[in-house]
């Protein structure tokens, strides 16, 4: 542990706890909203330092403090590292990736834009109310305008790398159990893929996000909505990070 | 692939009328694929499939042309033809193989395009009838679809 007096000290029993408490505990939630709270100084430090790069000050305190939840999530006290130098690096990432992701990859219309914004929010309500993907005609029936107009919504949207809608975290992560079968199912599966050594590996090396919703695609037969919903960002994020995945996949088990 | 009999021939083009056909040729490159994908998804959204499948199709597309594209003979073309029917779209990639073969099923690949699409089907002839050999993914997207 650090020996400098960093005012996070009295924080620090709370995470032995919170590491030594089974999943269903219900004190946990109690000590990760403390553990939460207390360093939340620390996020909003760090989205300060982003701060006048074009990005609304509340956006990038939002993404920090999800970085913070992650990094309190995922700390592992028993390492020996003290949660400031894991939690810095993390929250960072997590702000730049905003960034990254904010950047359209091409110039796009302003009122493409805004409609790509509408049609975002509208497939997510549709999605939920629907309980499946809606249609393009659904969407323009609930957005009161044109299908045309929603056809070429969603086309500059392939040219969007994510909305800031898509980062619509949930603060539970994506269920634990429906991941854990998934990757059974993969492995069972696997058997049957020819270049099943080859893929593990690679599986394994995907960034934990990506490998879920590959895993519940292909594997847990999820559908993008689905997956979209319990991994808490959107189907059209759900289909481009599928999409990437794919392609990374598919340039590293290439023959040559 | 077998040239349609007499009357194949017309009952092909009749029921072609009331369906439409669009073929993409690109040079069996990756970087071309991306042409075909975007047609693709564009046939699906306007024939108002929903968003999971527009972005299924497009994908599986996207897969199949991969697996296609070492298989081409350098200097052929990699054609994919889209028929588009009301209650399903149909998707035939081809390319000129140097020899018979047919695309191996036992890949990742082949998992991720058996789980986007309702029909996958692996297509290939040997130019035994004076035609070149071809190697070829079909598939077909229902509107009504089995799962979810």
């Amino acid at each position: 542990m650090s020996s400098q007096d960093t005012g996070y000290e009295h924080l620090v029993p709370l995470f032995k706890e919170f590491a030594s408490l089974p999943e269903d505990d219900p004190r946990r939630q109690e000590l990760r909203d403390k553990l939460v709270t207390g360093h939340l100084p620390v996020a909003l430090h760090i989205a300060r330092r982003f701060a006048h790069r074009g990005e609304p000050q509340e956006d990038l305190e939002q993404v920090a403090t999800v970085g913070l939840i992650n990094a309190v999530d995922r700390f592992e006290p028993e390492r020996g590292t003290d949660f400031l130098s894991y939690a810095v690096p993390t929250i960072a990432g997590e702000v730049r990736r905003h960034f990254r992701d904010q950047a359209w990859s091409m110039r796009v219309p302003r009122r493409l834009k805004d409609l790509h914004v509408a049609i975002g929010a509208a497939v997510s309500e549709l999605s939920q109310h629907l309980g499946r993907a809606p249609r393009p005609s659904e969407i323009a029936a609930h957005l009161q305008c044109d299908t045309e107009e929603v056809l070429e919504g969603l086309e500059a949207a392939s040219a969007y790398r994510s909305a800031s809608l898509d980062e619509v975290l949930t603060t539970d992560e994506a269920s634990g159990h429906t991941v854990a079968d998934a990757l059974g199912e993969a492995d069972n599966a696997l058997d049957q893929v020819e270049y099943r050594e080859a893929v593990r590996p690679l599986l394994e090396s995907l960034p934990e996000r990506e490998r879920t919703i590959l895993l519940l695609r292909f594997f847990g037969n999820l559908t993008q909505t689905q997956i979209a919903q319990q991994v808490g960002i959107s189907q059209m994020h759900v289909s481009r990070l599928l999409a990437q995945t794919l392609a990374t996949l598919r340039e590293q088990l290439a023959p040559d | 692939m077998v040239a349609p009999s007499g009357q194949q021939a017309d009952e092909d083009s009749e029921r072609l009328d009331s369906m439409t056909l669009i073929e993409v040729r690109i040079a069996p490159t990756p970087a071309q694929i991306s042409a075909v994908r975007v047609v693709a998804a564009d046939l699906a959204a306007r024939q108002d499939y929903d968003l999971d499948a527009v972005s299924d199709l497009r994908m599986a597309v996207d897969e199949a042309c991969a697996t296609l594209v070492p298989l081409a003979v350098p200097g052929t073309m990699l054609s994919c033809r889209f028929l588009v029917a009301p209650a399903t779209i149909e998707v035939l990639a081809t390319v000129e193989a140097g020899h018979h073969v047919t695309v191996p099923q036992n890949t990742f690949g082949w998992r991720v395009l058996t789980t986007l699409i309702d029909e996958v089907q692996a297509v290939s002839s040997d130019g035994a009838g004076g035609g070149r050999p071809m190697a070829g993914i079909r598939l077909c997207l229902r509107r009504e679809r089995a799962g979810g």
